[in-house]
């Protein structure tokens, strides 16, 4: 067997056993590469900077644990930007996990010795609503009654102070959204954006980045982290670095060793095909 | 202990998960099985927790919505006649008021968020900008893409042979394919994070616990040894001579 | 009477009802339907909240058929069964009983199963991309050269490595995502809000009943 044939007939288990030595390698040798920053982050980073103090700010966990990896880095840099700030933080989840999500985030950040956030004055939890697109609709109209109950004290919502003012979708400043699929950025356009115009941003996975480009470009949504690459980015600009700088090396060597695939299998093709060869 | 425990747990779990790249096996079989159960049971805790929840806070306010959530229970029940020959027909009610208030739902605004709102970002999209020939050349090339690609869906068959359409046809297509082209990469993006955070958990690299990194020797080591050997030392089955 | 109640128009009628009752208070304002309909809606999120039996049951039904046959590969359907009664009925929301979030055998299985599982799950299709990439994505002809050409050059972008050596992959990466790739999803969106718009007239009108069939029985 001639070499092209070889390299293309190639066990795909040398191929795995590469992507385990891209990944591994890095992350224990870390190569400390230049991570520039794009305008995505840095249009995320100052849209947050742009409100004013005593904004209120809802966050939802539009995914789940299965997205974690990717995501879970920016909401913490994302909640360290704004615990960092004057912001009144209300914490949704329209994924049921969202709230394990959070739990994570709560035993990492420490907001009350960290940031001297109180719960239930600066910041509340409200937990998971149901039904997504349907149970976004509710809780535009009304917040406490679609989450009666907050998920980490078991009051009554209406019980505490941050929510003595907020009682519709018109009392949220910003809804900034990190998402995984569906229910997700389309469902809260309808129910919130296009009937309340409330601003949104988000970040989203790699997979669903494309989707979000039209939204992006009519200003519908006002500004995008889309993966990790630019997760790391933001927490550069923080200068609040995380688990998404700590990776990024490894989704540098990982995406070369594509690149180098593609490069390699194409020209195998190519040349046996040129060859006669079959 | 426990944590100790827990830790060896999840690297033994996740690992046999990666099993599968090698061939499927028992190790890999058990953990799918384990994940599954796992994953139908919390989906359960939390859709009762819900009920609980809302039944505390708002639904046992008033004697009307007290009947209203008993109501809302029995028309829940209606779901399990699914499982019935005779009164399946039953079953479609609930699911009819699902899929009525769903659609009604979106219809709301979809033409306004989806459509109109596209179309208007579309339209206003200026195809000279003043000191700025990049953006000009963008935005006339967004001006031929968008309609080109509608069209290319709209008019199907035999009608992309004709005149124009041929045109078209081709301007869409290479559109199409330089996009979902991009999905692709970002697709990539997304599927190495994963398996980078998960590398990151089994070599104990903070926050993560450092224990994590022992367990993962171990048992990849373990589970390598059964997997290789397996296949080495298997009895080989004996070739029939025809 | 049993009859009567089989009649399919029975939940087209409701389909059409429970359609208009969001539609319309949202158009034409009517604050004792709008009451109605805000009411309606969180009261349909309870209903569709009871549904959570089905997939349990469903994969008991099938699993439980293996087990007893004790046929190849009964013993994991066996472990499957086994572990989903465990996280629920430890997962119940009972807290009097010590049930629940705080139940340590419910926390350990979330955190320390259910959690890696979830991500490890996702996370393997990163082999199976790699493989194909270098396996399948050939440049047959223009089309799928443009496809390998774009998806080559937003690796590129992704990646700090290649970005440090030549900033231009971001200018163009960027460049592909604002044009062709918005171009792509804008005429996919707009082309579906349309399909969607068709498909809730078709199913105003009853027209559409897709969703009601199962059960033998037209």
């Amino acid at each position: 067997m001639s070499l092209l044939e070889k390299l293309q007939s190639l066990d795909r288990r040398w191929v795995y056993l590469l992507g385990w030595i891209v990944v591994l390698v890095p992350l224990t040798n870390p190569l400390g590469l230049p991570v520039s920053i794009g305008r995505d982050s840095t249009n995320y980073y100052n849209y947050i900077e742009g409100i004013p103090d005593g904004s209120v700010v809802m966050i939802t966990f539009d995914y789940g644990i299965s997205a974690m990896p990717e995501l879970y880095p920016l909401t913490v840099a994302t909640f360290h930007h704004l615990w960092s700030h004057n912001f009144k933080v209300i914490v949704v989840a329209s994924w049921r996990e969202g709230p394990m999500v959070m739990d994570i985030v709560l035993k990492e950040m420490k907001p009350a010795e960290n940031y001297g956030k109180v719960y239930g004055e600066d910041w509340i939890e409200l937990g998971w609503f149901a039904q997504g697109e349907v149970g976004m609709a509710a809780l535009r109209k009304d917040i406490s009654g679609t989450l009666p109950v907050d998920y980490i004290e078991k009051k009554p919502t209406t019980g505490f102070p941050i929510m003595q003012d907020v009682k519709t979708a018109e009392d949220i400043d910003l809804l900034v959204s990190f998402e995984t699929g569906t229910p997700g950025l389309p469902e809260w356009m309808r129910q919130w954006g296009t009937p309340y115009s409330t601003p949104m941003i988000m970040g989203c996975i790699g997979v669903m980045v494309p989707e979000v480009a039209p939204y992006l470009q009519t200003g519908q949504l006002s500004a995008l982290i889309p993966g990790l690459t630019a997760s790391a980015e933001y927490e550069q600009i923080l200068k609040h670095p995380g688990l998404a700088t700590a990776g990024i090396d490894a989704i540098s060597t990982s995406h070369l060793l594509v690149i180098v695939l593609v490069i390699v299998g194409n020209a195998a093709y190519f040349m046996s095909k040129g060859g006669g060869g079959s | 202990m426990a944590d100790l425990f827990g830790i060896w747990v999840t690297v033994f779990f996740t690992l046999a998960i990666y099993t599968f790249l090698y061939k499927e096996n028992p190790w890999f079989r058990i953990a799918e099985s384990v994940y599954l159960g796992i994953a139908t049971g919390y989906i359960i805790t939390v859709d009762l927790k819900y009920l609980r929840d809302q039944w505390t806070g708002v639904w046992s306010s008033t004697g009307f919505m007290m009947t209203a959530f008993a109501f809302a229970i029995l028309i829940g029940l209606l779901w399990y006649f699914r499982f019935s020959r005779k009164y399946f027909y039953l079953y479609r009610w609930p699911l009819a008021v699902i899929v009525g208030t769903g659609i009604g739902q979106a219809m709301q605004t979809i033409i306004f968020a989806q459509f109109l709102s596209q179309i208007r970002g579309q339209i206003s999209l200026p195809l000279f900008v003043a000191g700025d020939l990049m953006r000009s050349f963008n935005n006339i090339l967004i001006a031929i893409m968008v309609p080109s690609v509608l069209l290319y869906f709209w008019f199907t068959g035999g009608s992309h042979e004709i005149g124009a359409m041929k045109v078209i046809d081709k301007i869409a297509r290479y559109t199409m394919m330089t996009g979902f082209g991009s999905a692709c990469g970002y697709t990539g993006l997304t599927r190495y994070s994963l398996f980078s955070g998960r590398c990151q958990y089994l070599l104990g690299i903070p926050p993560n616990p450092p224990e994590a990194k022992m367990a993962f020797i171990t048992i990849a080591a373990a589970f390598l040894l059964t997997l290789i050997g397996y296949d080495v030392f298997k009895p080989k089955t004996k070739e029939i001579p025809t | 009477m049993s009859e009567a109640l089989r009649r399919i128009e029975i939940p087209i009628v409701i389909t059409i009802l429970c359609t208009l009752l969001q539609i319309i208070p949202f158009y034409i304002n009517v604050p004792p339907l709008e009451a109605a309909s805000d009411t309606f809606r969180s009261w349909m999120i309870l209903v569709a909240t009871c549904s959570t039996f089905i997939g349990a049951i469903t994969l008991i039904m099938i699993h439980s058929k293996t087990i007893q046959k004790q046929s190849k590969g009964w013993y994991y359907s066996a472990i499957m069964i086994i572990f989903m009664a465990a996280i629920t009925l430890t997962g119940l929301p009972i807290p009097e009983a010590g049930l629940g979030d705080t139940n340590t055998v419910f926390d350990f299985l979330f955190k320390n199963i259910y959690t890696p599982l979830g991500s490890t799950m996702y996370s393997i299709i990163a082999f199976f991309i790699t493989s194909a990439a270098y396996r399948a994505f050939r440049a047959r002809n223009i089309e799928a050269g443009l496809v390998l050409l774009s998806g080559l050059l937003m690796i590129c972008k992704n990646a700090p490595i290649t970005t440090s050596l030549w900033p231009g992959f971001v200018t163009i990466g960027d460049w592909i995502f604002d044009v062709p790739n918005m171009s792509t999803m804008r005429a996919i969106i707009i082309g579906s809000a349309l399909g969607a718009i068709a498909l809730a007239v078709r199913t105003l009108l009853g027209m559409e009943r897709g969703y009601l069939r199962g059960g033998g029985e037209e």
